[in-house]
């Protein structure tokens, strides 16, 4: 196993403007992996603004001032590559893999939206793509049972004015009441290329990309004093349970158990992440030998752990199960909290710890295994943490976490005082 | 304005190159590996003549319940020892399963490959089938697929499935069987079905750097203990179209959405018109610049998002178009969808709206081909479908060589808008009136 989580070289620059530039070059495949992080997301949203970012997102693909409303989507795939784009509490990231030789495509139509955007942005594109994301809304949240979970879990966790509080999506009441000038002034605030790091991964050259960058972004001004998303990092305990119940149009009894724990990329979230791999990762886990296997109180394939990678705050953890048939809610609620608890009290076995770490690294390398996925990370690094070359330590830092260090951070972290407990009952059915 | 407003030329194109692909025989079965230099990561994947085509009728679903319980222990090691040794490697067992196929594979780094070929062979071919187990993994499967099939989606899809191809066929049901077929299934038929499809050697698909793999050891592993020969592969199926356009209305009390299946039959995967008629579909349905997904989404914001394609095994195949439209819109999405179809049958495709298809197309030849899983997935087509290893740079020239001539004719011939199975899972009290009123095909309420 190399010592290093990121074996391929990486180079980075600054543009005058501020617009960072990273390339990691990889000759394998004639593809190349085109991405901007731009350092803002629904964190940034202020009251009565929920969704906004998202909905910008939408807005990024209707044109710019060289690029015709849908032409974007028509131009990348006209050449025969993948593109979409992401939106999150912590970033917004829009990305495409295309051909090596339409390398400079997709740098000028990121260029065009980077500095051209609102004199193409029109109420007509707005209306239309509001109406999408109300549709996107209703697809993925309110139209499937349990769709909603996500958004009732934050506010279990996070108080009102933390920028977690919220869910990215937002409220349909926001997206109905958006204007077309907040889009307008949120594109120039937060769009500008000192917010931004333009990665590029595979079939470049270096010093190609570094002139190519300087040619389509280097006259985009930059912005001075770009706001700051409130200050998420502390949220101070409650000192008692978060409990919330809801009786839905669902099929089965399910329990969330979640907990808040450290920013994505710190030594604390290091061990969160192999904890949620030792506690609900794959049918050697705890929850599946307990729940699904051991007690048989869980549905086998609807058990597991994992942690959110937020970085600019106290990231959650989240364990589920979704009860067999005959078991109810409050047994499925206590046996979910038993297997966290015990977390402290029945120490993680040396084999327990080996077998997340192979999982993790398996999932590091298939990761890192297309040009678009190291692209991604890179950026991350580059936006979070200031040094896209940090990439390279997460795997071994994984790779170091102690069953100790868990056993504290269970201790510390998890405790049934810290806990949000979400539960799902079906309606009675007449 | 500071920025560059020409818009920039493609560079030179570095040829397209699929990886090397290496043919063996070893132990009485296939081994088809493709060479990844420099990868870490490394796929193998066992891939069986034992698809939810070699289910009886009835039996639905069979294949899924012997896949969970392949790991419910084997002849050497109960299910805990089984799941901790083979994720102690870094891989859980993957299993797959489609019409033509059953596919169970491991990815880790390339040096646990071998030892993760072993645990996949020794849950294949000597798995417990302990009864008591076999009936739990039944009952979960059956919940299941009871939680799957109360999202939107799953009843639609079976009820166009049951109408295009018949109900008492297998291809006219529900690949992973519905939740009375997996609820009636008894152990016999589990054991029976493991030991008609499950010893027979089979393929060992291989992406990985070979450098670094021993495939004969592999292959020894995987096909130990195997016996039975293939067994013959059985033609395309006739499939007749409908004489009328029809609406089936799956109720579905207080959806904020109505979900959209729409679809007839289509030819098999080996059908000459396969790339012209794929063509077809992507200016269609298959791409987001697609006419489906601009006029529906871009333009009406009807839908998040709206698809349309032919797809193709190697007995049948169908076109269909999915999506899920806010309730209130439900028939004019319907009313438009349909007249997109009529409108690609009729007057073909434009070079414009093609140019970007067959690149893209052939594009993501390289975007998409990269990973090991990727490359493994491509090796099994070239396995099931019996194509030669040179398929995907043949595939490429093929697709930049279609023209407007070709895919309108394939579009004139193999679309049929008058044919189209129109199912809607929604509202039924609100939207009922309005799917009749729209005058698209009768409209037929569909039983339970």
């Amino acid at each position: 196993m190399p010592d290093s989580g990121y074996p391929w070289p990486i180079e980075t620059t600054r543009l005058d403007n501020g617009l960072r530039v990273v390339v990691s070059e990889d000759r394998t495949a004639p593809a190349v992996a085109v991405n901007l992080w731009y350092d803002v997301g629904s964190r940034h949203e202020p009251d009565g603004q929920t969704g906004f970012a998202h909905l910008f997102e939408h807005l990024m693909f209707e044109g710019s001032v060289n690029v015709a409303k849908t032409e974007h989507m028509k131009l990348v795939q006209g050449a025969g590559g993948s593109l979409n784009a992401t939106t999150n509490p912590d970033r917004t990231n829009y990305f495409e893999t295309v051909p090596a030789e339409h390398l400079e495509l997709a740098l000028w139509l990121e260029a065009d939206r980077m500095g051209g955007l609102v004199p193409a942005l029109t109420q007509e594109t707005l209306d239309n793509q509001r109406e999408v994301v109300k549709n996107e809304r209703r697809q993925r949240y309110e139209n499937v049972p349990y769709g909603d979970a996500w958004l009732r879990l934050l506010p279990l966790l996070y108080p009102p004015g933390h920028p977690y509080h919220h869910a990215t999506i937002g409220s349909m009441a926001d997206l109905n009441a958006a204007e077309l000038a907040t889009f307008q002034a949120f594109h120039t605030t937060y769009y500008a290329p000192n917010n931004g790091v333009l990665t590029v991964v595979g079939d470049a050259d270096t010093a190609e990309v570094f002139a190519l960058a300087d040619k389509y972004f280097g006259a985009i001004p930059a912005r001075e004093d770009i706001p700051v998303a409130p200050d998420g990092r502390t949220v101070p305990a409650t000192g008692r349970p978060a409990v919330e119940t809801v009786t839905a149009d669902v099929p089965a009894p399910r329990v969330y158990v979640a907990h808040r724990t450290h920013p994505y990329g710190t030594p604390g979230y290091d061990v969160t992440t192999v904890l949620a791999t030792v506690l609900g990762t794959g049918r050697g886990s705890r929850l599946y030998q307990r729940l699904a296997d051991g007690e048989r109180i869980a549905q086998p394939d609807l058990v597991g752990a994992y942690g959110v990678d937020l970085a600019h705050g106290p990231a959650p953890l989240i364990a589920t199960a979704t009860a067999r048939p005959g078991v109810t809610a409050d047994r499925l609620a206590a046996g979910l909290a038993d297997v966290v608890d015990e977390l402290v009290t029945v120490p993680v076995t040396a084999a327990e710890l080996d077998r997340a770490k192979a999982l993790l690294s398996t999932q590091w390398w298939r990761h890192m295994s297309t040009v678009d996925g190291r692209a991604d990370v890179l950026g991350r690094y580059a936006t979070q943490f200031g040094d896209p070359a940090k990439i390279g330590e997460r795997l071994p830092a994984w790779l170091a976490v102690t069953a100790e260090q868990i056993a504290e951070q269970a201790a510390e972290l998890l405790g049934a005082a810290d806990r949000a407990t979400l539960t799902y009952l079906p309606e009675e059915t007449s | 304005m500071t920025l560059i407003a020409a818009r920039p030329g493609p560079g030179a194109a570095r040829p397209y190159r699929f990886p090397q692909v290496v043919r063996r025989t070893v132990a009485g079965g296939q081994v088809v590996a493709a060479h990844l230099p420099g990868q870490n990561l490394a796929v193998a994947l066992l891939l069986l003549d034992a698809g939810a085509g070699r289910e009886p009728v009835g039996k639905d679903g069979v294949g899924g319940v012997l896949a969970k319980a392949l790991e419910e222990g084997t002849a050497q090691r109960d299910a805990t020892a089984y799941a901790l040794a083979i994720e102690a490697l870094g891989t859980e067992l993957v299993t797959g399963l489609d019409r033509d196929s059953f596919q169970v594979s491991v990815q880790v780094p390339v040096e646990r490959l071998g030892a993760a070929v072993e645990l996949l062979a020794e849950a294949v071919r000597t798995p417990r089938l302990d009864p008591a187990d076999v009936r739990r993994v039944r009952d979960d499967e059956a919940t299941a697929l009871r939680m799957d099939w109360a999202n939107p989606g799953p009843r639609a899809d079976a009820a166009l499935r049951a109408d295009l191809f018949g109900v008492g066929n297998r291809w006219g049901r529900p690949m992973y069987g519905d939740p009375d077929t997996v609820a009636g299934l008894d152990v016999d038929d589990v054991t029976v079905f493991h030991s008609e499809w499950f010893i027979r050697p089979g393929t060992l698909i291989v992406a990985g750097d070979l450098e670094r793999i021993d495939l004969d050891a592999l292959a020894a592993a995987a096909f130990a203990g195997a016996g039975g020969g293939p067994v013959e592969k059985r033609g395309p199926i006739e499939v007749t179209l409908h004489d009328r356009r029809r609406i089936i209305l799956v109720d579905r009390p207080g959806s904020v959405q109505s979900t959209l299946r729409l679809g007839h039959p289509s030819p098999h995967r080996a059908h000459p018109d396969h790339v012209p008629m794929t063509l077809a579909g992507t200016v269609l349905g298959g791409a987001f610049t697609s006419r489906l997904n601009h006029l529906i989404r871009e333009v009406r914001g009807y839908t998040y998002g709206i698809r349309g394609d032919f797809a193709s095994s190697r007995r049948f195949g169908r076109f269909a178009v999915s999506s899920g439209v806010q309730t209130a819109v439900t028939a004019p999405a319907l009313v438009e969808a349909v007249g997109e179809i009529t409108r690609t049958q009729l007057t073909g495709v434009t070079e414009d709206e093609l140019a970007v298809a067959r690149s893209w197309r052939a594009g993501q030849l390289s975007v998409e081909l990269q990973s090991p899983r990727a490359i493994a997935a491509a090796l099994t087509t070239l396995v099931v479908h019996d194509l030669p290893d040179d398929y995907h740079a043949r595939l490429r020239e093929a697709l930049l060589a279609a023209d407007v001539e070709q895919v309108s004719a394939a579009a004139a011939t193999h679309l049929h808008p008058h044919a189209l199975t129109l199912v809607v899972e929604g509202d039924s009290a609100v939207i009922r009136d309005e799917l009749v009123a729209a005058d698209l095909g009768e409209v037929v309420d569909h039983a339970g």
